[in-house]
């Protein structure tokens, strides 16, 4: 027990190494926010090319970028991606590193919004969308005022998901030096040499962090399950 | 009112309407029969472009709209309601937003215009009580006479009505084909597709005989019911009756 104490003591009280943990976490919920915001809005967007194509067969060109951008997103690690961005695309300009980091993580999660929005449109009855083109709205119109909504309402809890995994990822943001949480974890490690304490406080701040979340996806489920029924 | 001339319409390979030709008067109330795949909901989709002819003309109040651009489409259809089968509300609105969210959304009337208009469209369709509902929370009966106010919000020259009353348990069928009656009684020009002969005796001002994607025979509902000439006919009418 004493030895825990003094443990904790070491690597977190003395100097001051609490604060990369304090510090990190920031960065890693900066990260996090901004890349989802980034990947929602561009997965709404490569989602509504890509219906938009398979419903009318128009945007045929966007609708082949949309797919190269998929297809190589999905088919790549995302630490890779943020390495290529970091060095290779902003390799020869001087750039604040989380930008770079929001930026990375927001496209790479922009794919799997787009899949999952997609899914959502999808999945809602043609005589939806036949319903209103009936009436006289445009298509623009029917998906905005008929389909996005009932297809975001299905949708809502694998965009949640997405975001607790997109939480987990930013991890790997350290492979370009950006001290989030998890490079604070392994700072503190590497100046202390021990592991235990430092790296087992990073993985319960994670751990706490998702099932906050996964918390509030559940009721926000249940409350969608319940709109249903109403 | 609609002029069809040689309209044909093929899916990939399948030819699902053959040459048809027909006229449609301001006031009449046609009914199309016929068995299942015969084209009945295809010809139906043609009037308002849900579907695009392969070939052919129609002729919509003396326009034809078989090249109409998107928004010259969209600008007629606000004149043709449509109502499926399967009601197709929208299930993330209320009744009354159900009814609204076309006229407003079309610039046509202000949210308080279009709200005045649903609740005189409730009252008329009997569900005055219901504006504030979700249509999960309505009968199958129910639905299809919003549906009917929905179309009926846009003060269309035409209603088309594809099998409304199939999807519906036999006891709510009365109520949908009471709303339709009084709509006829009312003037409305109709097109409907139904398997209702019920309906077609009492309230068609013309029935038709679709087959094989032509329009084999029609008549007035007396003679068409008692004097069927077309062998096709004649099995389809003593299958149903
Ligand atoms: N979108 C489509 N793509 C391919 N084939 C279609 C399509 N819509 C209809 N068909 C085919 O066209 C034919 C006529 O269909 P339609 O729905 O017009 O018949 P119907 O007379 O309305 O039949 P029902 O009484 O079953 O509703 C059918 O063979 C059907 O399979
Ligand atoms: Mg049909």
């Amino acid at each position: 027990m004493n030895g825990l104490i003094e443990d904790f003591k070491q690597n977190f009280l003395e100097l001051d190494r609490w604060k990369y943990l304090v510090n990190g976490l920031g960065t890693t919920l900066l990260i996090t926010f901004f890349a989802v915001i980034i990947g929602a809005v561009l997965g709404f967007v490569v989602a509504i090319v890509r219906s938009t194509h398979d419903k009318t067969g128009k945007m045929k060109v966007l609708n082949a970028i949309c797919k190269v951008y998929l297809t190589v997103i999905r088919g790549t690690p995302m630490v890779v991606q943020l390495l290529i961005t970091y060095f290779v695309i902003f390799g020869s300009v001087n750039i604040d590193k989380v930008f770079v980091a929001v930026l990375a993580f927001g496209i790479n999660s922009g794919a799997y919004v787009a899949e999952i929005v997609r899914s959502g449109i999808m999945s809602i009855d043609n005589g939806q969308f036949e319903a209103g083109r009936s009436l006289g709205l445009s298509y623009r119109q029917t998906m905005i005022s008929i389909i996005i909504p009932q297809a975001f309402k299905t949708v809502l809890p694998a965009l949640a998901n997405e975001c607790i995994v997109l939480l987990k990822e930013t991890s790997v943001a350290g492979y370009i030096a950006i001290q989030d949480l998890t490079k604070g974890g392994d700072i503190i490690r590497s100046q202390t040499f021990s592991a235990f304490m430092p790296l087992i406080t990073v993985a319960a701040i994670y751990l706490i962090m998702v099932m906050t979340l996964t918390h509030l996806v559940g009721k926000l489920e249940r409350r969608l399950a319940q709109s249903d029924r109403r | 009112m609609i002029d069809v001339k040689h309209l044909c319409k093929s899916f990939a390979e399948v030819e699902v309407l053959k040459d048809i030709n027909e006229t449609i008067e301001q006031g009449e109330k046609v009914v199309i029969v016929g068995p299942s795949g015969s084209g009945k909901s295809t010809f139906l989709r043609c009037l308002n472009l849900m579907e695009k002819p392969t070939s052919g003309d129609i002729i919509f109040e003396g326009k034809n709209i078989t090249q109409a651009s998107e928004h010259e489409m969209n600008k007629l259809r606000q004149r043709m309601g449509m109502v499926f089968q399967h009601f197709n509300l929208f299930p993330h609105l209320t009744i009354k937003r159900n009814i609204t969210l076309a006229p407003v959304k079309l610039g046509l009337m202000t949210q308080a215009e279009a709200d005045a208009k649903a609740e005189e469209l409730l009252e008329r369709v009997g569900l005055p009580d219901k504006a504030n509902e979700y249509p999960s929370r309505l009968s199958g009966g129910q639905k299809q006479r919003i549906a009917i106010a929905r179309s009926l919000a846009m003060n269309p020259d035409v209603m088309l009505f594809d099998e409304p009353t199939s999807a519906l348990d036999p006891e709510m069928v009365g109520e949908v084909l009471e709303l339709m009656k009084q709509l006829a009684e009312d003037g409305m020009t109709m097109v409907v597709v139904t398997h209702e002969m019920g309906f077609a005796r009492e309230v068609a001002s013309r029935v038709m005989f679709m087959a094989d994607g032509r329009i084999l025979e029609q008549n007035e509902p007396k003679e068409f019911f008692a004097n069927p000439q077309n062998q096709r006919l004649k099995d389809f009418l003593s299958k149903i009756i």
